[in-house]
């Protein structure tokens, strides 16, 4: 890991997604989404409105009170934040296996 | 899941005491197995009616049944003997300090059936005996795992050993919780709902805390650190970090395991350095307390949550 992290380009990348499930980032899908993002090495943060919080703290998430349609900046800052951003849209648009 | 054979000298000598029980004959007959866990009053069966007699019980005659077979024709009364002693009885016990005749016991003699006398009302001696049976005959088990009682909530503390185990037992002992088993937690099913833990007899009251040695808990932090036994109401199991792939952020749906087929709540607690695990294992409890009382946070806070996106003012 600190090897790759060495050698790995570390990137910088933001990402606008949609909050498309019925009741919006409740806490199931918040710990999905904390959960999916604590996998990767990478800082992960989500903004709404301008207010950012970090993407790996359930709390934080919640805090949003993002609901349906909502639109949120994801950002991830690390070795592999490609991929974060990737699996968390992914996530997203899967609509957290809810709907 | 074991069920432990409950001989009438196991019968005997757990309630020696308790039920005031003399041995008067059939002393032989000790290692006869009781199959049923309840008592039986063989008035029936005296009276001549020996279909349907539960002769797999502990008998007892009481008052009723005593004076019925003085009232009888000794001829009668030894037929009746005769054919009760026919059946493969465990034992018979006289209630009130009554005494069987002399026949009786040298039937009960013959027939290796042992014959006890007690002080206690039938009435009593049933309620007190059928308990006691109960509890013999229950369904038991053994949890590996420490076992803590916190504030009346009865917690098995699993995880494999050298995780912390004992420290954290040692930790929640000096918070004013008592220990109720080290190491090994054994469990009964009582009224087929509740699991009861204890720990073993010949352990109780200490501990073996690696590099110190055996500890005995009550001598030295004091009475109350102990408990003999507590119902079981919560699982912590821990576990090292890493070797949790999904961790409960949320605790809003409980988790159970299966302990003598009732389930109990169980939660895992991941393990790293300098985590103080006493001070977790004490809050799962208090948690586990709360969402006893019907009162889920994780839920609450959910429901709230919800409400402010879907713009409902109501919550």
């Amino acid at each position: 890991m600190s090897t790759a992290r060495k050698h790995g380009e570390s990137h910088s990348i933001s990402k606008e997604v949609i909050v498309q499930n019925k009741l919006g980032i409740h806490a199931r899908p918040s710990a999905m989404f904390v959960k999916t993002a604590s996998r990767f090495e990478c800082d992960i943060f989500v903004a709404k409105d301008g207010e950012e919080v970090n993407g790996k703290s359930i709390m934080g998430l919640m805090m949003l009170a993002a609901g349906p349609g909502c639109k949120l900046l994801v950002r991830a800052e690390g070795v592999d934040a490609l991929k974060a951003i990737e699996e968390l849209e992914s996530l997203l648009r899967r609509k957290f296996d809810e709907d | 899941m074991q069920r432990d054979v409950v001989t009438v000298e196991k019968f005997y000598t757990a309630n020696e005491t308790p039920l005031d029980l003399n041995l008067v004959a059939g002393a032989n007959g000790l290692k006869r197995i009781i199959r049923e866990p309840t008592v039986n009053r063989p008035g029936l069966a005296l009276a001549g009616f020996t279909r349907y007699f539960a002769s797999k019980r502990v008998q007892v005659i009481g008052n009723a049944e005593s004076h019925f077979l003085k009232s009888l024709p000794a001829g009668q009364r030894a037929a009746r003997y005769k054919a009760l002693f026919g059946h493969k009885i465990p034992c018979f016990v006289f209630s009130r300090q009554h005494r069987p005749d002399k026949l009786f016991l040298k039937l009960a003699e013959e027939a290796n059936i042992p014959i006890f006398t007690s002080s206690l009302i039938t009435m009593k001696f049933i309620n007190l005996a059928t308990l006691s049976l109960e509890m013999m005959f229950a369904p038991r088990g053994t949890e590996l795992g420490s076992m803590v009682d916190i504030l009346g909530v009865g917690v098995i503390i699993r995880g494999e050993s050298g995780i912390g185990k004992s420290e954290s037992v040692l930790a929640l002992i000096e918070r004013g919780y008592s220990l109720v088993a080290d190491d090994v937690t054994k469990v009964t099913l009582v009224d087929g709902r509740d699991v009861m833990g204890t720990s073993s007899d010949l352990t109780r009251d200490h501990m073996e805390v690696r590099g110190i040695g055996i500890v005995n808990v009550a001598a030295m932090f004091g009475v109350r650190s102990i408990r003999h036994e507590k119902k079981v109401d919560l699982i912590v199991t821990l576990k090292l970090w890493d070797q949790v792939p999904d961790v409960d952020r949320l605790g809003m749906e409980d988790q159970y395991v299966r302990i003598l087929g009732v389930d109990v709540t169980h939660v895992t607690i991941p393990v790293r350095p300098g985590r103080d695990l006493a001070r977790l294992i004490e809050v799962a409890a208090f948690q586990a307390k709360l969402k006893a009382s019907g009162y889920n946070p994780a839920s609450e806070l959910n429901q709230r949550l919800i409400a402010k996106m879907t713009g409902d003012k109501t919550l």
